[in-house]
């Protein structure tokens, strides 16, 4: 018996020891939200606290190896890894730091998310001046992609920021913003984590405010000088969304535009300042799952929306809960097919022809397109990777697609005849999506991206920070 | 192989595999990536173990108990070292085969060492007992799982709880004063 125990012990102990081999040899695939590019990364070091990450990039220098930098990961070109590299996930270096309501100012650690300052500050009163419409995102990842939203006053994400500190490619840290090492405010901002680990940042606040919904259906034609008139003249709108339609009867011709009034009465807002919560979002997604398979519920979901919509005119909303935009709905799980974005931005006077043009070339193309937002931009080209040349309009497109080869080519070739069409409109595309757009789209789109790389070069000769988008259109 | 023993090494047994069990369902629900792999995979467990209980229940018969939950123990701490190698569905596929396969084998030799007891009149008292046991160990093992993740990293529960399967094949083997060789 006691042979046996022996026996039995030395076979465990080499099993042990081998499966703790293989443990240390195995793959670890890393895909962003869009999952077409799941990519094979050596590890994923999750960050707490400034030393560790300053020893994880001095590390990484010794070692030669390159190092990516991961928030939530929706952007969709391997932006946040690359192939053998370290993730470093900054989702848990999220505190607070500094918070002072009376100068309307935050300093938060980059992994906080919008949700996370919204929570701090909505007791005081106070709002963020321009993020996404959804608030899961970090604050450093959104200020990587020079983020935007529903917001019309306050310009991109960057005319926000005060400051951030920044763990550079030496593994130094160094304070920027427009007056201290001012050359790396616009590359940093919009430049996608190539240029350091972004640690801290101070935003500009605003009031918190009480809005009415207003909401009304459209014809596309008169949608530019209704905003140019009747929002951007408006001083008490604040905030405005609008939604084309991709039902086949209306394709790009019905519209909702949603406008965010603020209201005489600001003493009310109190009752309605609680922060809401994430809903179910069932009726959604279930509508959302209809149009994905056909047109008839691409149709019936536009007929509803239309009824939701028009339907929530009147009611008052504040503008932080303005800014905490459903995404639940938006969540999808299918093995072999996937939901991607894509973001145009046109001038606002080409807007009807290049929809006009557009739908040529959606209506001859099959592309399962879900849902298209509109959105304002201002012009501001302080980020070097700028989308904002003028004052434009921003079309979000949802579109459903394969995740294998063939579907992949297949909406390569119709997304860059989009961007074709965009550019012939003076438009541009915007970078955190995945690589279809051509090197010469690219060149286009971005005049500025030469510049952009030598700047990389120059901060980071040995490429340390490393990620899909930059080996894709930086040669 | 006696009660007591038997119930030992039952108690270890469901306690691991209470404490794993959480772990594992998001494991392979990290690897699939549908509802329906995730559904598959556990059909696969199920189906294989209907099909493999009767084969099973005539091996515990030749072979004996004893033997059979060896089988299981050794079995489950093998495969408690290759579940952190796993990351595509087909190795999860063929896992839960080999889990369905073992899982039948320690249900069935559970059912036939209780029925093999003799004392007919007490059985129902007996079997309250070991039940209690059992249960007691699982919640031990639900409980103390939501504290050893804070401090374990998810492939490391896996190698723990194989080491504590290796434990409870010991407590089998181990030789009883008062007991033969042969059970």
């Amino acid at each position: 018996m006691k042979k046996n125990i022996i026996l039995i012990s030395t076979l465990y102990g080499i099993a042990l020891a081998s499966s703790l081999w293989l443990y240390n040899q195995k793959p670890l695939l890393m895909e962003d939200v869009g999952q077409l590019l799941p990519t094979k990364i050596k590890e994923v070091h999750s960050a707490t606290s400034e030393a560790e990450l300053q020893r994880w990039v001095k590390e990484s220098i010794s070692n030669h190896e390159k190092i990516s930098v991961a928030g939530m990961q929706h952007s969709q070109g391997g932006h946040t890894y690359y192939p053998n590299g370290i993730v470093i996930n900054m989702k848990n270096y999220n505190k607070i730091l500094d918070y002072n309501p009376d100068e309307q100012t935050i300093t938060v650690q980059s992994g906080a998310t919008w949700d996370d300052i919204q929570k701090e500050i909505n007791p005081d009163n106070l709002a963020i001046r321009v993020m996404q419409s959804q608030n899961i995102f970090t604050v450093g990842g959104s200020i990587s992609i020079n983020a935007h939203g529903r917001d019309i006053r306050y310009g991109s994400l960057i005319d926000t920021v005060e400051s951030f500190r920044l763990l550079t490619p030496e593994g130094d840290i160094k304070n920027v913003s427009r007056t201290e090492n001012s050359e790396l405010f616009p590359l940093v901002i919009g430049g996608y984590g190539l240029f350091g680990i972004i640690l801290d940042v101070t935003l500009h606040l605003t009031n918190d405010e009480l809005y009415q919904i207003r909401s009304r259906s459209i014809d596309y034609e008169d949608y530019p000088d209704y905003f140019v008139q009747e929002v951007k003249e408006n001083e008490a709108i604040r905030m405005h969304i609008a939604r084309l339609s991709v039902a086949p009867d209306t394709l790009l011709k019905g519209m909702y535009v949603t406008d965010y009034e603020l209201v005489d009465h600001q003493e009310t807002l109190a009752k309605y300042a609680t922060l809401k919560r994430d809903t179910l979002a069932a009726p959604q997604k279930f509508m959302l799952g209809l149009s994905r398979y056909s047109d008839w519920g691409k149709n019936l979901l536009w007929e509803l929306q239309s009824k939701v919509y028009v339907g929530q005119d009147g009611n008052y909303i504040t503008r932080n809960n303005a800014m905490r935009g459903d995404s639940k709905f938006m969540e999808y799980d299918n093995p072999s097919k996937t939901e991607i974005l894509q973001e145009y931005f046109v001038p606002i006077d080409e807007f009807t022809s290049y929809l006009d043009d557009l739908r040529i070339v959606l209506e001859n193309e099959e592309l399962n397109l879900l849902n298209i937002t509109v959105r304002y931009v201002n012009k501001d080209e302080e980020a070097v990777l700028s989308y904002a040349k003028e004052d434009m309009f921003a079309l979000v497109l949802l579109i459903n697609q394969g995740k294998s080869k063939e579907d992949i080519q297949k909406t390569e070739k119709i997304i860059q005849k989009m961007i074709d069409v965009t550019l012939e409109h003076d438009g541009s595309y915007y970078l955190p999506y995945y690589s279809y757009p051509t090197q010469a789209q690219m060149d286009e789109a971005y005049p500025r991206n030469k510049e952009f790389f030598e700047q990389k070069k120059k901060y980071d000769p040995d490429e340390l920070f490393m990620n899909l988008f930059y080996k894709e259109y930086s040669q | 192989m006696n009660f007591r023993k038997f119930l030992v090494a039952q108690s270890i047994l469901v306690a691991a595999s209470s404490v794993v069990f959480p772990f594992y369902l998001l494991l392979i629900r990290n690897i699939g990536d549908s509802y329906s792999q995730f559904g598959w995979a556990y059909g696969l467990f199920t189906l294989t173990a209907a099909f493999t209980y009767p084969l099973i229940g005539r091996l515990g018969d030749r072979f004996g108990d004893k033997n059979m939950l060896l089988m299981y123990t050794l079995g489950m701490a093998a495969v408690m070292l290759i579940i952190p190698l796993l990351f595509e569905v087909w190795q999860v596929y063929v896992i839960q085969i080999v889990m369905g396969i073992l899982g039948a084998v320690q249900k069935n030799t559970e059912k036939a060492f209780l029925a093999r007891s003799n004392d007919k009149d007490t059985a129902g008292k007996r079997i309250g007992n070991y039940h209690l046991h059992l249960s007691l160990w699982s919640g031990i093992g639900i409980i103390l799982t939501g504290y050893l993740i804070d401090f374990l990293t998810i492939a490391s529960l896996f190698y723990l709880i194989s080491f504590v399967y290796m434990i409870a094949s010991f407590v089998i083997i181990k030789k009883h004063k008062d007991e033969p060789t042969i059970s």
